[in-house]
């Protein structure tokens, strides 16, 4: 028996990953007529079969709360997460980075929170603007037509608002709001900051065959009837009634194969099942495998011709590594005590957020750091009780016992709302990812070790976001529940606990300074092409997924027409 | 018998929802009233987890089991709306979650059962769940109001707040206590109307209606 198993087939094209990315480059390679193999790390996962849908919390082990040691719940749709076991990372000394990794079909997007928001035109050229960072090679108006036709085919709900540098999209009606965004909002309108209907991808009409939303607030736990978006059922599935995809799932990527021209011949993993290589053979190669295990893998190719890894010439690598800053606090209202019961679960996610509001202010120079950030909010009776309702609630009912504590129970139920900040990092020197030779993972293959650090735009930015946040809550007529100091570095997330990492092969104009061109080709091998975040030059504070779209669809157009040209 | 027809529903809605999956685009515009009565007629998928019934401790020992049983119900007995902690299987909950977090949090809620009974040893000359009904209460009042208790019962005071939240999780996370509150979702809408009228009024989003 041969301890490498290569396949005999050659494809048009093989994605590494089934995510987003990877999930929007094979729906568009296949309806072009090419034959693609996918490769997912982890299992299958359709969520009309597995999903945790409706399930109440007390059918659930440990009433449905979180591992402790590895931070997932039992109802979310996530297989993987912030360890897998057998796939060790590192991380420097001072760098606590955490990387969430998703070992099932579809990636992150099957538990993703559906915010779908595009970068707007200062988010390309943000260097231009301020002098920090760096500029995109592209412009919103080269990825405008490619966020319109994902925002048609995926469903995105929102309301167009004309808002600087927060583009509106082809949007389906957005839900009514409910009772505490309504009250958050009133208060936002004296403080002048917009509160406006937030942009999910999820249903609110029936779209492409797909229901619209039923309303039980429970994205997270994936979608039987597929009223939200997730790669497998809006983009894999359809894309296997071409008849030209192939999914396999249980690869493990290990490295990009390279023939004696230079060129990318397709792709070697391990079958997790039988534990042996498996070499697959392509035309084209799309890695979308997340940004980090994209950079990974390129780092691990090495040959004589490529030492550094592949597409590395430049160095760059792994480098520019970002994540999104986050910074929250909670507020305890008052108002919101004692009202009559409702309903008030709607979509998996907020109704309403309020988008960054000072650009002018910072192009005046009139705030001490130089990106925006969002709010999100959550609270209210939103969602099926999970333990730890109420806890410390002898703050607001002065603690207590016995049908007394019942009764507060009852009039406090509802009346707590957090915010949460979401913005932008510049990228910077100190923050990439390395192969450590000495470890490898449970497949044999070497690990990553992150270096990280937040700037100090970074952490002004949440100290602005405590500020206002306390601002808010507290014109809400509320009291601050949770909030962070200066000694808590103004509660700043870990750097990859947004699980927003992106970068690590960035796009450019120049092959000296970015791993890729301006159509995420590798400047050194040009049938390599990358679909995932790790093509971003900078990290807006719009969530990075429907921009990982709209960008793998114009990159899977570029291939097909490079492709029809003979061009690779 | 009782996991056997679970199972059987379970595959049921399975096949229906597969059906569902197949029907056209048109015809699923408005699945929301069919989920709906489907959910109403399915009972909870797994069999009832934790049963009261057959439920072995796996942290606490036979007294501050106990122990644990009496306190759930000091700090949510049955009232004219819903049950105790102990008939919505409180107890259960927390033994599992001893366990199931770990740490030091096995620790420091036995040392608060050790506590309880130590104090009333002193008092009383015996342990806390053969007090009187006024001997419980007389202890719990010491450590149960943070802004009235003594500086040197702090730490009982903690561990009273841990024990209080975690009896409120338990409770609120069963089916006795969702009705409770009363957590009204986890219900399929055919559509969303959202906030209603009710409660825009009472928060003044609205101006109320003037009365003919």
């Amino acid at each position: 028996m041969p301890q490498v198993m290569s396949s005999p087939e050659a494809y048009d094209a093989i994605i590494v990953g089934s995510g987003a990315g990877g999930g929007m480059a094979a729906y568009n390679l296949t309806k072009a007529g090419a034959k693609c193999l996918m490769l997912e790390a982890g299992s299958w996962y359709d969520a009309a079969r597995d999903s945790k849908w409706l399930e109440w919390v007390y059918h659930t082990p440990h009433r449905g709360a979180a591992n402790p040691k590895t931070l997932i719940d039992y109802l979310s749709a996530v297989v993987g997460g912030w360890q897998v076991e057998g796939e060790p990372y590192l991380s420097a000394p001072g760098s606590e980075w955490m990387w969430f990794r998703s070992r099932m079909l579809g990636g992150r997007t099957n538990a993703w929170g559906r915010i779908a928001l595009r970068n707007g035109p200062y988010d390309f050229k943000p260097y231009s603007r301020d002098g920090k960072g760096s500029d995109w090679p592209i412009s919103y108006e080269d990825l405008a037509p490619y966020y319109d036709k994902t925002e048609e085919l995926i469903g995105v709900f929102g309301s167009a608002e004309g808002l600087e540098n927060t583009p509106d999209g082809r949007f389906l009606p957005p839900p009514a709001p409910r009772c505490y965004e309504l009250l958050i909002q009133r208060t936002c309108k004296e403080l002048h900051i917009p509160c406006v209907p937030s942009r999910l991808a999820i249903l609110t009409r029936a779209l492409n065959g797909r229901p619209a939303c039923h309303y039980v607030s429970q994205c997270g736990r994936g979608c039987r009837l597929g009223s939200n978006f997730s790669s497998p059922a809006v983009l894999l599935f359809p894309a296997q009634l071409t008849g030209n995809l192939e999914i396999r799932c249980d690869a493990m990527a290990r490295e990009v194969l390279i023939d004696s021209e230079g060129r990318a011949a397709g792709v070697s993993y391990i079958d997790k099942k039988s534990r042996k290589e498996v070499q697959a053979r392509g035309n084209v190669i799309v890695l979308a495998a997340s940004s980090c295990e994209t950079a990974r893998l390129l780092l691990n190719s090495r040959t004589p011709r490529f030492p550094s890894g592949l597409a590395n010439s430049s160095g760059l690598v792994g480098k520019y590594l970002m994540d999104t800053v986050m910074s929250d606090v909670t507020g305890f209202l008052p108002t919101l005590m004692d009202l009559p019961p409702h309903n008030e679960d709607g979509v998996g996610g907020m109704h309403l957020y309020m988008p960054w509001w000072n650009y002018q202010k910072q192009q005046r120079h009139e705030l001490p750091f130089s990106r925006g950030y969002h709010i999100e909010f959550g609270g209210g009776r939103q969602g099926m009780p999970m333990p730890g309702l109420l806890s410390g609630s002898q703050r607001f009912s002065g603690g207590g016992y016995g049908e007394n504590l019942k009764q507060s129970c009852r009039k406090l139920y509802g009346s707590f709302v957090g915010l949460h900040g979401r913005g932008e990092m510049i990228p910077n020197e100190d923050s990439y990812c390395e192969i450590d030779d000495r470890v490898v993972d449970q497949w044999g293959i070497p690990v990553l070790k992150f270096h990280f650090k937040w700037g100090q735009d970074e952490t002004l930015m949440a100290r602005h976001m405590q500020e206002i946040f306390r601002e808010i809550v507290n014109a809400a007529g509320g009291q601050v529940v949770a909030s962070r100091g200066p000694e808590q570095q103004w509660g700043i997330s870990h750097g990859g606990e947004c699980i927003h990492e992106v970068g690590g092969a960035r796009m450019g104009n120049d092959p000296k300074t970015s791993v890729l061109n301006s159509h995420c080709q590798a400047w050194d091998c040009k049938n390599l092409f990358v679909a995932d975040g790790a093509p971003f030059v900078s990290n807006a504070d719009k969530n990075p997924t429907l921009t990982i779209m709209a960008l793998a669809w114009r990159t899977s157009e570029f291939i097909a027409e490079q492709v029809r040209k003979r061009n690779i | 018998m009782e996991e056997k027809r679970a199972r059987n529903i379970r595959l049921e809605r399975r096949e229906i929802l597969k059906l569902m999956a197949a029907m056209p685009g048109a015809a699923l515009i408005s699945a929301a009233p069919f989920v709906s009565s489907l959910a109403k007629a399915m009972p909870g998928q797994s069999a009832r987890l934790l049963d009261p019934a057959d439920y072995q401790p796996k942290v606490l020992d036979p007294h501050e089991w106990k122990t644990v049983r009496v306190l759930c119900d000091w700090i949510i007995p049955a009232d004219q709306t819903s049950g105790s902690a102990t008939q919505a299987g409180v107890p259960e909950f927390i033994d599992d979650w001893l366990e199931f977090q770990g740490g030091n949090l096995p620790a420091e809620i036995r040392g608060g059962l050790t506590w309880l009974d130590t104090e009333c040893n002193r008092s009383f000359g015996h342990d806390f769940i053969e007090g009187t009904s006024d001997q419980q209460k007389q202890i719990l009042d010491r450590i149960a109001f943070p802004q009235k208790a003594a500086a040197e019962d702090a730490s009982a005071v903690a561990f009273f707040n841990h024990l209080r939240d975690l009896v409120v999780s338990g409770f609120y996370t069963s089916e006795i206590g969702i009705a409770d509150l009363p957590y009204l979702g986890n219900e399929p809408q055919s559509e969303w109307h959202g906030c209603p009228e009710a409660v825009l009024i009472k928060l003044a989003l609205v101006p109320a209606k003037k009365t003919a």
